[in-house]
């Protein structure tokens, strides 16, 4: 028996206007208790499909959902003891902030669980959890962005659900209230030891915060790791691309040791680096470089040859367009701002750091 | 340099200040005016003016009289029977307003959060109004023939063995128009009521369900409330529509169910006295202000913000 929600080959056909297309095309994952697990990915990839189908909102075509060991595929909503934080917030408009948070408690007190002053007791401590104790008595109307935000995370807590479900909770925010955000779910993720899975399709937004990410693709799950696993050790040419900024070059394996292996580029240059692949001398990969992974060298020794194309100042770093010799593809490199600037059209040798080059097979 | 002047260019070379430009704004928005002032003038003013005018004379010999007394004022609300039968068409027009709201909401409700495709909720919405294609009179009139001595309401009982005779109860009494006029301005209250139902967004519904509520606390702490506002337009518009009626309560009234529009019928076809249906009328009109203010208010005060 597992601790936690699984979701076993999840399925999900939208039919409509003669045409029918699966939104959720076979999802597998184990969501450990406590952990904060983020779904990942473009628009339209079934983020949102996947999150309402472990609600209960959406009805799986095919599959399952597991939670505890237990099978809840057929679990009516009303039963699941999971709340969901909407992207528009979907705040009762005709009640009181106070009135919305109470709510999912005066549907249970329906069932005799708590007494109306041990609501009022538990709205004003969520209330305050939230910063938002002087708004009691507000409407929703008259809450900006970010406090209505707060109000729908607190009426989601309050009924001390085991799993709390987010859809792109921060989408409408402005960027630093995003940022304010991200630190109160984490501050509040660690406080409370809850479920938290969270939906966006912002990279460095799930970086942050998550213990795991899965990253979807079409109704597919393309990996699904911790940030750190996803970041540098990638599983395919999809999400290398799609976190971070990494440019991927086509290479032949060249050598292969137990813990290192040598890959050859189009136009002969050769990269070392450490870690294991799982493809054979000869083999065409991907490397996947990143701009930060990357620096001009002076020798021409183990290093990659290629042309300065562009280069845009960052503040924080110079970033440059390179070109790699021999049509082989372009890369960008990040230098200190006090080095002198390289003029466009040189040539440069770049070298690679070893331990986070890194090469995918797909 | 360049891109400078052909910013200040245009200005200058027009010739023409701001201020110039401002009134040929304005003069030219007066134009705009003239059609609606002009209905306004022609379709209101006049005639409540001649309204206004009727009412303050009175009427000798059949021969109208100019005058400016507020006798004819005083008499609607100090001669029988006409006090006593605005207040039966308004109790009327209450009945009325209750009822279609009554038969009006489910029916809203169902079109609103229940047919999922727009093809059947276009055709639901059809058969609400399609009744407005047929005349009146002959809805009216169908309304005879069900509820009199021979009509389905009585056979269908009689065929029961409910009844052994045909009971007069249905008809030719207030009750009988009453479902008549529910019956035929029904439509108004569905519509307003559906489209204030058709603003709750499935998303408020969704969170309730994930918050563990029922159909009924849904309904109860949420989409009631809201829709409240247009259960009072539907009201106001059935209950002024019936408040008006004159046909439903000739054909089947009963003989005591006149109506205030019969009245003023009467008063200027067959008594002639046209001051008095004027002050009727204006009576009326003001009654209808008020009414029409203080749910304009009642409106604006149930009207939930989103
Ligand atoms: N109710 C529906 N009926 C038909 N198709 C739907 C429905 N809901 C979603 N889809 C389709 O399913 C696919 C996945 O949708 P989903 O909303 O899960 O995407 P998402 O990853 O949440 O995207 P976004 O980041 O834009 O919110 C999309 O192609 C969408 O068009
Ligand atoms: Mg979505």
């Amino acid at each position: 028996m597992t601790t936690g929600i699984e979701l076993r080959n999840l399925r999900k056909l939208f039919e409509g206007h003669g045409h029918a297309s699966w939104a959720v095309d076979g999802v597998d994952m184990t969501i450990g208790a406590g952990k904060f697990v983020t779904l990942l990915g473009p628009s339209g990839c079934g983020k949102t499909t996947t999150l309402r189908m472990i609600a209960g909102l959406e009805m799986p075509t095919s599959g399952q959902i597991f939670r505890d060991g237990q099978d809840i595929t057929d679990q009516p909503v009303t039963d699941r003891d999971m709340r969901m934080v909407f992207q528009d917030f979907a705040l009762f408009p005709n009640m009181t902030i106070e009135d919305n948070v109470a709510f999912g408690l005066r549907v249970k007190s329906k069932k005799g669980k708590y007494t109306e002053p041990q609501i009022q007791q538990r709205v004003a401590e969520f209330l305050d959890l939230v910063h938002l104790k002087d708004h009691a008595h507000k409407k929703p109307h008259q809450l900006s962005g970010g406090q209505k935000q707060r109000v729908s995370l607190a009426r989601a807590l309050v009924t001390d659900p085991k799993v709390v479900l987010f859809d792109e909770p921060l989408g409408s925010l402005d960027a630093n209230l995003r940022k304010i955000m991200q630190l109160e779910l984490i501050r509040l993720h660690r406080e409370l030891g809850k479920t938290f899975i969270y939906v966006t399709h912002d990279q460095d937004e799930a970086m942050a915060m998550s213990d795991a990410i899965a990253v979807m693709s079409q109704g597919k799950v393309m990996q699904f790791g911790t940030p750190r696993e996803i970041y540098d050790r990638p599983a395919n040419r999809y999400v290398a691309s799609f976190i971070g900024h990494a440019h991927i070059v086509d290479a032949t394996v060249d050598s292969k040791q137990a813990d290192s292996l040598s890959v050859r580029l189009r136009n002969g240059d050769r990269v070392g680096l450490r870690g294991k692949a799982d493809a054979a001398p000869g083999s065409a990969v991907g490397l996947m470089l990143r701009a930060e992974d990357l620096a001009f060298a002076d020798a021409a020794t183990d290093t990659i040859g290629g042309r300065v194309v562009d280069s845009l100042y960052r503040g924080e770093y110079v970033e440059y367009v390179v070109a790699l010799n021999g049509n082989s593809g372009v890369v960008h490199v990040h230098a200190r701002t006090d080095l002198p600037p390289v003029a466009h059209g040189s040539a440069v040798a770049l070298k690679v750091n070893p331990a986070k080059a890194h090469v995918v097979v797909h | 340099m360049t891109a400078m002047t052909t910013i200040e260019r245009p200005v200058e070379l027009k010739g023409t200040s701001i201020r110039s430009a401002r009134a040929i704004e304005r003069r030219r928005l007066l134009l705009w005016l003239v059609p609606p002032l002009a209905w306004f003038t022609v379709f209101m003013l006049i005639p409540y003016a001649t309204l206004l005018y009727t009412s303050l004379g009175h009427v000798d010999d059949m021969r109208f009289i100019p005058g400016l007394s507020l006798d004819n004022f005083v008499r609607v609300f100090t001669v029988d029977p006409y006090l006593s039968v605005i207040l039966k068409s308004a109790r009327i027009g209450l009945m009325t307003a209750v009822f279609s709201s009554i038969v009006a909401y489910p029916l809203a409700f169902y079109l609103a959060f229940h047919v999922r495709t727009q093809r059947l909720k276009f055709l639901i919405y059809l058969l609400v109004i399609v009744p407005w294609w047929a005349s009146y009179l002959v809805k009216a009139y169908a309304w005879k023939t069900i509820l009199g001595s021979g009509g389905i309401l009585n056979v269908g009982m009689q065929n029961l063995g409910l009844v052994h005779e045909p009971v007069r109860l249905f008809l030719y009494n207030e009750f009988s128009v009453d479902m008549t006029l529910t019956y035929i301005f029904t439509p108004f209250a569905v519509l307003s009521i559906y489209a204030q139902l058709e603003r709750v967004p499935t998303s408020l519904i969704e969170a309730a369900r994930n918050l563990g509520a029922d159909g009924w606390m849904i309904f109860r702490r949420i989409i009631l409330p809201i829709s409240v506002p247009g259960v009072v337009a539907g009201a106001i518009i059935t209950f002024s529509l019936a408040f008006g009626d004159f046909v439903a309560p000739v054909l089947v009234g009963g003989p005591d169910s006149v109506m205030i529009s019969n009245v003023v019928i009467n008063l200027l076809g067959v008594a002639f006295d046209w001051p008095m249906a004027a002050a009727i009328g204006l009576v009326i009109i003001t009654l209808g202000l008020l009414l029409i203010s203080a749910s304009g208010w009642l409106e604006e005060k149930t009207q939930t913000r989103f």
